[in-house]
């Protein structure tokens, strides 16, 4: 496979400091992930996951260290282009989807191309498309009040997919899922996968992490490969 | 490597879509939103609206009467002591030979020293038959110039003052009184011991509107039988535009002597009046309509605040998606301007109806600048902009990260 890395963290750190107390949510991280790869990395709550994720998702600057994605030093790029990279490149999953209750299934999904250069007729088909991917096509006009969680979440990932992403980023997917929910989000992950999507879970759930190929842990804002 | 293809860009069509659905999901709270606003706009429509109408109807009003009127009196006023001249006899003549008189006519209240006016007598013990009326001496133009309408019968003419004929013209409320109806019949009223023959019934006067309560006599025969000594009032009727010149010109033509020694009673300039009356009108209540503007924004300002917080969920999110700060506050922004907007259009609707209903009631014409109404919405868009600036800034200033977990939603 193509041996560019997508994503190349070199000793990334991210201090945080409120008032005289600075803490180190993130020390020194070094990571490698390359495009079809399926990572997961896990560890307890506090342990700077979440941390580690922002950053990777442009979401938050690190303090020290390079951050490359697709190859451009992320903090050398202007706010307008890490927005744009967030609205071509990367989609997302949260553990509380973050769905649009006054608007259906469909109206979500579109909300991700709103913020790109998709030209809007392309809008509609794309999140048919997305839908049909996650299997919720019969719920494509239903609001997310009447869906089931595990619908929800997939809806939210039809709603990260449907932009077309390099990677998609998910926090704690199964956070708020009963087992059935979770099999089945996990499942598509699979199947999303063996598409060639690139794929970051963080999770706290080691049956979750048994899932992806390759699983790293966070411990005091230490990034480890397992022993 | 990483190229413009990939710069987040947010269309306009789809900004507008965005902050309209954000209005339009929660209708009530909006309209609620809105609702001081529409207070403001409405009560400002209204205010100049209604100022305007009024002062049209008060332009009106003087062209008919006022603007047409000129009174000249020899009276010094209500402080005013003695008079200083007599107006002469032929005041009328005088007057009625300047340019721009349409119908001059001179008066004066005639001292009955304590008679009592009768009509024939009934001899109805119950009844009264006597009055204290009081009788006014009139030239012949008097009742052109006072506008007036005869019911029956004639007005006297200079012949009747000449001869100083004991003839009468009795006002609408005198007749009533004297039981007198018809005049064919040549009914005969007393004043004291001396009678008149009644001429006319006057029926109505649209000026010195005391000529319905009195008895009116020729010049001629008050001053044979009650010595009178000279006319104290002169009434002119004017063309439209000639008033104010002929305000001038009267005292002269009256008293050449001593021009100064007349009081004269012209109308104000037409545009003077609306433009004091819109005045004093617009200022106070403009500045309630502002107030109650200010209040709208405040109650705009706040509840976009609350809904930035509440939306902190929707707003990380769309960070996530790839929107940018502006594009955040941009649809704050633009939804607080939608309430403004919309609550200016509800406001100057009510304010054009306030208009309306208030002429409808009073019978006026509504006259307004349809640019008010046309301008009002924008006023309260401008309103619902400067109300969203804070919480947009607010919401642009959340980082994602935070507003991601903070909403679940």
């Amino acid at each position: 496979m193509n041996a560019a890395p997508l994503i190349r963290l070199e000793g990334v750190g991210r201090r945080f400091r409120s008032g005289t107390i600075e803490v180190e949510a993130l020390r020194d991280a070094h990571l490698e992930i390359k495009p079809g790869e399926y990572l997961s990395i896990v560890g307890p709550s506090g342990s700077g996951k979440s941390t580690l994720l922002n950053i990777i998702a442009l979401l938050d600057r690190q303090t020290s260290g390079v951050y490359r994605f697709e190859g451009s030093v992320v903090t050398e790029l202007s706010e307008g282009y890490r927005t744009g990279l967030r609205a071509h490149r990367i989609g997302f999953v949260f553990q509380s989807f973050h769905l649009l209750a006054h608007r259906t299934v469909t109206e979500n999904v579109i909300l991700s191309m709103l913020y790109n250069r998709l030209p809007p007729k392309e809008r509609k088909p794309r999140a048919r498309a997305a839908l049909e991917r996650v299997g919720l096509s019969h719920r494509a006009d239903f609001r997310p009040g009447r869906l089931s969680g595990g619908e929800r979440q997939r809806v939210a990932i039809a709603r990260a997919i449907a932009t077309g992403p390099a990677i998609l980023i998910c926090d704690e997917p199964t956070g708020n899922l009963d087992s059935a929910s979770t099999e089945s989000v996990l499942d598509l992950f699979d199947e999303l996968r063996s598409d060639g999507l690139t794929l970051l879970v963080v999770t706290h759930d080691p049956a979750v992490s048994a899932r992806a190929e390759r699983t790293l842990q966070m411990h005091d804002g230490r990034l480890s490969e397992p022993s | 490597m990483t190229s413009a293809r990939f710069r987040a860009r947010f269309r306009l069509k789809d900004l507008l879509a965005e902050a309209l659905a954000g209005l339009f999901t929660r209708p009530g709270r909006s309209l609620l939103t809105a609702l001081g606003a529409v207070l403001g706009i409405a009560s400002l429509v209204a205010t100049l609206g209604i100022a305007e109408t009024a002062g049209a109807q008060i332009v009106t009003a003087f062209d008919e009467l006022a603007a047409t009127s000129v009174v000249v009196t020899n009276e010094r006023g209500f402080f005013g002591g003695e008079t200083r001249v007599a107006l002469p006899w032929d005041s009328e003549e005088r007057i009625a030979r300047l340019n721009g008189v349409i119908a001059a006519g001179t008066m004066a209240e005639v001292n009955l020293a304590g008679r009592l006016t009768s009509a024939v007598p009934v001899n109805d013990p119950l009844g009264l038959t006597e009055f204290q009326v009081p009788m006014i001496a009139a030239s012949p133009g008097l009742l052109a110039a006072s506008l007036g309408e005869l019911s029956s019968g004639r007005w006297f003419d200079s012949g009747h003052s000449v001869r100083a004929d004991r003839v009468a013209v009795l006002g609408n409320g005198v007749a009533q009184r004297l039981n007198v109806t018809r005049v064919d019949q040549q009914p005969v009223v007393f004043v004291g011991d001396d009678s008149y023959v009644v001429l006319g019934i006057l029926e109505d006067v649209r000026r010195q509107p005391e000529l319905l309560n009195s008895i009116i006599v020729p010049e001629g025969t008050a001053r044979e039988l009650y010595e009178l000594e000279s006319p104290t009032t002169v009434q002119i009727h004017t063309e439209i535009g000639a008033a104010s010149l002929i305000s001038t010109q009267a005292p002269i033509a009256v008293s050449p002597d001593d021009p100064g020694a007349v009081q004269v009673q012209a109308p104000l300039e037409p545009e003077e009046v609306r433009a004091d009356v819109e005045e004093d009108v617009n200022a106070l209540f403009l500045m309630l309509g502002g107030v109650s503007l200010l209040v709208g924004a405040i109650g705009i300002a706040n509840v976009t605040l609350v809904s930035v917080l509440e939306r902190v969920g929707e707003i990380g999110l769309r960070r996530a998606l790839g929107a940018g700060r502006r594009h955040i506050a941009y649809q704050f922004l633009l939804e607080s301007t939608g309430v403004g907007f919309f609550g200016g259009v509800i406001g100057a609707s009510l304010g054009v109806l306030v208009v309306v209903s208030v002429s409808a009631v009073r019978t006026w014409t509504p006259v307004m600048d349809a640019r008010i109404a046309l301008a009002a919405p924008l006023l309260g868009g401008l309103v619902g902009l400067v109300a969203g600036l804070y919480p947009a800034w607010r919401a642009s200033r959340m980082a994602p990260v935070d507003s991601l977990r903070a909403g679940m939603g």
